[in-house]
């Protein structure tokens, strides 16, 4: 029992990691009604611009959250206005066929300019733990990804409760017929809400890229994790969307921790099998 | 003009059969490699097509079948010394079981969740695969089925494999399943009320391009001799479905002949590269998507008012 305290103490606060990931996601399953499958490499991308403008200037990458999630708030943006956006409509296919090609184009780009290497964006704190007992320790960059994803549900909820186009976004998901007749431009909408979402997703990937190393391809793993908390969550509940991340991370880590690290994505993939045959809509769901 | 093709197209579409069966006897070494490949595409994006086009199930969990049925020529031949045929027929048969399986988690959810769940089958069967001794991990197996078969003999699998895709989609279409499959795609809540059997409609559509896409991808890796989880299980298959279906016409059954033509031709250019053939593909797929979705046969239908293997009974 002692030597598992430790992958429960990294689950919980890898949790607060996984729910920033996947939080993107699950607000565009439920707004837009479409299945973005870039998003895992939306959210690469950001750690690779974060990774250029850092080694550029010589910053430390905490600075990148200033200027790299702005600018993920315009590629998501356009991404939804000129791409998404013109194929919405009576047929389910298009919108996931663009965004899957998307998501191949983008990392496959990023294979031909950064080269198959292994990147991370260096803090300093990687080896930094803090001590609670003789064999239980914290390790300070998973402490920050938990501090900075409860920051960020916290804000997205405050935005979606408080301001004009948090309420729009959220008419838009609920009736998007009824909003239009209030005088709610939809296809703006989401086109806000998906440049939201990429910010989200951009902090997902710096915050990735400060604790875990990222490849060209490592897209398609978040999003697996994104759409796993987003599942098992249920949509419509971000205080789920957190709980989700530490159950899907405690159950990775389990998985590693037993059967080794190979296993780790596996056994992740099997919670969600599971979740789906017995609890289709989630445990939080409220849609 | 218009009369006369439809008259001559039985003619015209039995003469291209007739080319692509007799392709050992006049063409060489190298026209029989292309054909093969294009019979194995064909009959691959036939299926997605099926699926996606005329079903409205975006499927990207193909791979998981090839990838699985490789790997089951590859088991047979290598660890029990099965011949090729008998090994192709498991190849099949358990692509099915894999599919059966498959279905128990797959149709409980949303269509627009639909696409990402069978991405986790070949995702996670690939780093199973990858970890696993019996298959030796990444490092791929050679396939060398005894007695060893002649390239001839594997094309006409593969041509009938082919051919057999085009037939049987053009014939579900036309019967009462595929009547329902179409219905469902256009509004699944009124098919249903309809009297639509949603749920068992959509099995056995998955299953028949699990069966196919099984047996092309064993024959497949039959003729390549060697396999790799990282190729076998890999998304590329889906990227080139997409691009294969949707150039040529989605929805439509001769689109994926076309596109499939125009692929294997291209992907003799774009062999070296991989990364930049993705690009291209993916590029490709969505310019077209946004500007002609209908694809290149669609377009041309409507351009000529019929279609020569029409879904629709008359």
């Amino acid at each position: 029992m002692k030597d598992l305290l430790q992958p429960i103490l990294n689950g919980i606060l890898l949790g607060g990691l996984y729910a920033v990931i996947a939080i993107g996601l699950s607000t565009i399953m439920g707004i837009v009604k479409v299945m973005n499958f870039a998003h895992g490499d939306l959210m690469i991308l950001s750690s690779y611009l974060s990774l250029v403008f850092v080694s550029w200037l010589g910053l430390s990458p905490f600075w990148s959250f200033f200027v790299i999630v702005p600018l993920a708030y315009f590629i998501g943006y356009f991404y939804q206005r000129r791409l998404i956006n013109r194929v919405l409509g009576k047929e389910m296919d298009p919108p996931l066929i663009v965004a899957f090609g998307v998501g191949i184009i983008l990392q496959n780009l990023l294979l031909l300019i950064f080269t198959p290497d292994a990147r991370t964006l260096m803090t300093g704190l990687g080896l930094k733990t803090i001590s609670l007992t003789s064999d239980l320790k914290i390790p300070v960059n998973y402490l920050l990804d938990f501090v900075i994803g409860l920051g960020v549900i916290f804000f997205l909820y405050i935005f979606f409760q408080r301001t004009y186009l948090g309420r729009a976004i959220r008419a838009s998901s609920d009736d998007e017929i009824a909003a239009r007749l209030m005088g709610v431009n939809t296809k703006t909408v989401y086109a806000h809400a998906m440049g939201i979402s990429n910010m989200t997703a951009a902090v997902a990937g710096i915050l990735v890229g400060m604790t875990f190393t990222f490849y060209p391809h490592t897209g398609s793993e978040y999003l697996f994790i994104a759409f796993g908390v987003a599942i098992i969550a249920g949509l419509g509940s971000m205080k789920g969307t957190f709980v989700a991340g530490i159950i899907l991370a405690v159950a990775q880590l389990f998985g590693g921790h037993f059967l080794g690290p190979g296993y780790q994505m596996v056994s992740g993939h099997i919670i969600l099998l599971i979740v789906l045959l017995v609890k289709p809509k989630g445990i939080f769901g409220t849609v | 003009m218009n009369k006369f093709i439809q008259r001559s197209k039985w003619p015209f579409l039995g003469f291209l059969v007739l080319v692509l069966a007799t392709v050992p006897v006049w063409g060489s070494k190298y026209v029989v490699f292309f054909c093969l490949l294009f019979c194995v595409y064909l009959a691959m994006s036939e299926m997605w097509n099926l699926l996606t086009g005329f079903s409205g199930l975006f499927s990207l969990g193909q791979p998981a079948f090839i990838g699985l049925s490789g790997y089951t020529v590859a088991v047979a031949t290598h660890h029990f010394g099965l011949s090729a045929w008998t090994s192709l027929f498991l190849a099949g048969l358990f692509s099915v079981l894999f599919a059966l399986f498959m279905s128990l988690f797959i149709f409980r959810v949303r269509g627009i969740y639909y696409g990402i769940i069978t991405l986790i089958f070949p995702e996670s069967m690939l780093l199973l695969c990858s970890n696993w001794e019996y298959l030796r991990y990444a490092q791929g197996m050679f396939i060398k089925p005894q007695p060893p078969i002649s390239v001839t003999a594997i094309y006409y699998v593969a041509f009938v494999i082919g051919v057999g895709a085009v037939v049987s989609v053009y014939l579900i279409l036309r019967s009462n399943l595929g009547l329902g499959l179409m219905a469902m795609r256009d509004n699944e809540e009124v098919a249903k009320t309809m009297g639509v059997e949603t749920f068992r409609f959509k099995v056995y559509c998955f299953l028949v391009s699990a069966l196919v896409t099984g047996l092309a991808g064993a024959i497949y890796y039959i003729f390549v001799v060697f396999i790799q989880p990282g190729e076998a299980f890999s998304i590329s298959w889906s990227v080139k479905f997409i691009f294969i279906t949707i150039i040529g016409g989605i929805g439509t059954i001769e689109g994926p002949i076309v596109g499939a033509l125009i692929y294997v031709f291209l992907s003799q250019y774009l062999a070296e590269y991989f990364s930049v053939s993705m690009i291209m593909l993916g590029a490709v797929a969505i310019a077209v998507i946004l500007l002609t979705p209908k694809g290149i046969v669609g377009t041309f239908q409507e351009k000529i008012g019929f279609r020569i293997l029409s879904p629709h009974r008359e």
